[in-house]
């Protein structure tokens, strides 16, 4: 773990990942960037208004007898609607994301093994073939915004950057993710499980709940 | 609420766990309706995108802080009272939900309506419960797509909807048409809209159903599953407050259905072996000769005390067929009788007649009975027999001598146990398919695809 110190309010920052490049300052909610031992701000993130969400920095849960960490958030918005995606860091080091969304929930894991498809070629509907992992069909494709973000990231995570997300559904409980954004373009695999499948610790406490 | 996964637990083994955020704000929203000003309170902001004024029944978008009419009215609509009010909370299979929002939908060819509450939970997500007279169903959107076959059975072709998952199953098409959403109160996690119309199919596998809804955007699947009002009377506290029902609801369970899930293989496999038993049986008899009688007659008279000498029959039990031959012709033999065990005397009397008449009518020909005639005395031990018989007869014309036949045969193949096995042992599977097959009618007469209706008719 890398603690630096915020260089707007002093505050320390930390990075528990090595593949975090971006944090947002708990304390004044300062964007920053690193490089390597160097912090810099870049923005500032205004606060969430109205937000339900279960998962906070910190919980912590288990995949594939795996245990992970949440450890950053990127909450992104489309016309109709918002979902979160919680960069996780499991023991070995090895980083993921929980996708949360209305009570489904997904973790996956950056996939390199097929090229990833032009974004112009995709529509719902349409199957996509990856490899030893099977067919997908695309489930939605839509263009997003940053909403939010707050903890670590690998990548600057400023409200407003746009990307286009893509859903993709496998077989059985199996689920894939593009993610087409300014100069990179990144795909991931896993799955969905049910909320109890991840014996979730430490979650927030919704009030009233 | 006890027992919520939100709920504080005790520290983790790794005291590395960090400090939780100091608790949040007040989650519920109050503002003022920007149709009529009354005051609208949003219980869960951040996760509902949409709410129906209490007073106006306008539908505010609250998905962002402008909270913009999405559709105006002026006045409060009260079509429709949920049977579980709008926030009630209750515990359904294990999981505590809230009931949010309630809408009426009905199919837009046929007006037939039913009732959806939406259930919230802030971990687990959302839940529908429907309501369709008195038949409840629990509805879980699902994220996997299923695919849609064509199958044919008999001469029909269906269609059904297949889930892969842990193992294939099979849902058939129940319902097909397009629902429109008629009215609506509390909040949703999208912009509902009073008179939107999405296309909608129905797959059925009681107790669950597939159900495939299709806008101009997306495809959207859930899987239900069947729930007795009862139990949801007892978890939102509403008890006697549904409606009961009246008919099986479409994936209802039915215990005459499961019970002839149950009884149809062993009725099969029975009669499978009963079958084979008979085989062998008839395959195995020896039906041997034992005696054959030649006798002489007057026509219409009596001839009494007749002795048929003592002929042998193997050791085992076993049956005995008696054959008579007669010459009838627009006449009758009739012969009445005993078969006496030589040693110890017992006796089995019989009596048969062989008759044959034949004529025409207006009809034209017709004849009825026959110049041969067969008994048969079952389980008969071995052992030396002989037979008493008296005979007569009447209607013939020709009164010169004649001769009669009576042949003695043993361990002939017969059918007549077998027959009656079969039949005793079939009524209770006839009557279990009876009883299932009622349900079934009944659960597919809502449907435009019952498989127990011809395409014909």
């Amino acid at each position: 773990m890398l603690t630096l110190s915020c260089p707007s309010c002093g505050a320390n920052v930390e990075f528990k990942s090595k593949a975090s490049v971006y944090a947002v300052c708990s304390f004044c909610k300062s964007c920053l960037v690193r490089q390597d031992m160097d912090l810099e701000k870049i923005g500032t993130v205004a606060d969430l208004l109205d937000d339900l969400t279960p998962i906070q920095i910190g919980t912590s849960g288990m995949f594939s007898n795996e245990k992970f960490e949440v450890i950053g958030r990127l909450k992104v918005g489309y016309a109709d609607g918002f979902w979160n995606e919680w960069f996780t860091m499991f023991g070995d080091g090895k980083v993921g994301w929980l996708a949360e969304a209305q009570g489904f929930y997904a973790l996956c894991f950056p996939f390199f093994e097929v090229q990833v498809p032009s974004k112009a070629s995709l529509f719902p509907g349409k199957t996509v073939d990856l490899g030893s992992k099977g067919i997908f069909e695309i489930e939605d494709l839509r263009p997003v915004k940053c909403l939010f973000s707050e903890g670590e990231l690998p990548f600057n995570a400023v409200q407003g950057r746009e990307s286009t997300s893509v859903d993709l559904t496998g077989f059985e409980d199996e689920m894939a993710t593009i993610e087409y954004a300014a100069n990179e373009t990144r795909m991931f695999l896993g799955a969905y499980k049910d909320f109890d499948d991840f014996q979730f610790k430490n979650l927030r406490h919704i009030d009233g709940w | 609420m006890a027992g919520n996964p939100g709920d504080p637990q005790p520290p983790d083994d790794k005291s590395a766990v960090p400090d939780p955020p100091p608790p949040t704000k007040p989650r519920v929203k109050t503002f003022s309706c920007p149709s009529c000003g009354a005051s609208i309170t949003l219980k869960y902001p951040g996760a509902s995108m949409s709410i129906v004024c209490d007073s106006c029944s306008s539908i505010i978008d609250v998905s962002n802080p402008n909270y913009t009419i999405l559709t105006e009215y002026f006045r409060k609509v009260d079509l429709y009272t949920p049977n579980i009010p709008l926030g009630s909370r209750g515990k359904l299979r294990g999981k505590t939900f809230e009931v949010i929002g309630f809408m009426v939908r009905s199919d837009v060819a046929s007006k037939y309506y039913w009732m959806e509450y939406l259930l919230f939970n802030p971990y687990y997500g959302y839940r529908w419960l429907t309501q369709d007279k008195g038949n409840f169903t629990l509805v879980n959107t699902i994220k996997r797509k299923p695919e849609i076959k064509q199958t044919t059975m008999g001469f029909k072709s269906f269609e059904f909807a297949s889930l892969e998952y842990k193992g294939e199953k099979k849902f058939r098409l129940y319902n097909k048409g397009k629902a429109r959403v008629d009215f609506v109160i509390g909040e949703f996690y999208w912009r509902v809209a009073v008179g939107s119309e999405v296309l909608m199919a129905d797959y059925i596998e009681p107790p669950e159903m597939l159900s495939m809804e299709k806008d101009d955007t997306e495809v959207v699947w859930s899987l239900a599953e069947h729930i007795d009002p009862k139990e949801i009377e007892e978890a939102f506290k509403v008890k006697g407050m549904l409606p009961q029902s009246v008919v099986i609801g479409a994936i209802e369970p039915s215990a005459a259905t499961a019970n002839w899930k149950k009884i149809w293989v062993i009725w099969v496999l029975f009669l499978v072996f009963l079958t084979c038993t008979q085989y062998f049986f008839v395959a195995t008899a020896k039906n041997e000769m034992a005696t054959q009688y030649i006798g002489n007659f007057v026509p219409n008279t009596k001839v009494n005390d007749i002795t048929v000498p003592v002929f042998n029959m193997e050791k085992n039990s076993a049956n005995v067929l008696i054959n008579l031959q007669a010459p009838v012709n627009n006449s009758w033999f009739y012969v009445s009788g005993e078969l006496v065990n030589n040693t110890d005397g017992t006796s089995y009397p019989f009596e048969m007649t062989s008759e044959f008449y034949s004529g025409t009518d207006s009809d034209g020909y017709w004849s009825e009975g026959s110049s041969s005639k067969d008994l048969e005395i079952s389980a008969v031990p071995g052992g030396q027999y002989y037979l008493n018989i008296d005979t007569e007869s009447g209607d013939f014309k020709d009164v010169s001598q004649k001769q009669f036949t009576l042949s003695v045969r043993r361990d002939v193949p017969s059918y007549a146990n077998y027959w009656w096995f079969a039949f005793f042992l079939s009524i209770v599977p006839l009557w279990c398919w009876a009883l299932m097959r009622r349900d079934e009618v009944a659960r597919w007469a809502n449907s435009d695809y019952s498989p127990y209706i011809t395409a014909d008719s």
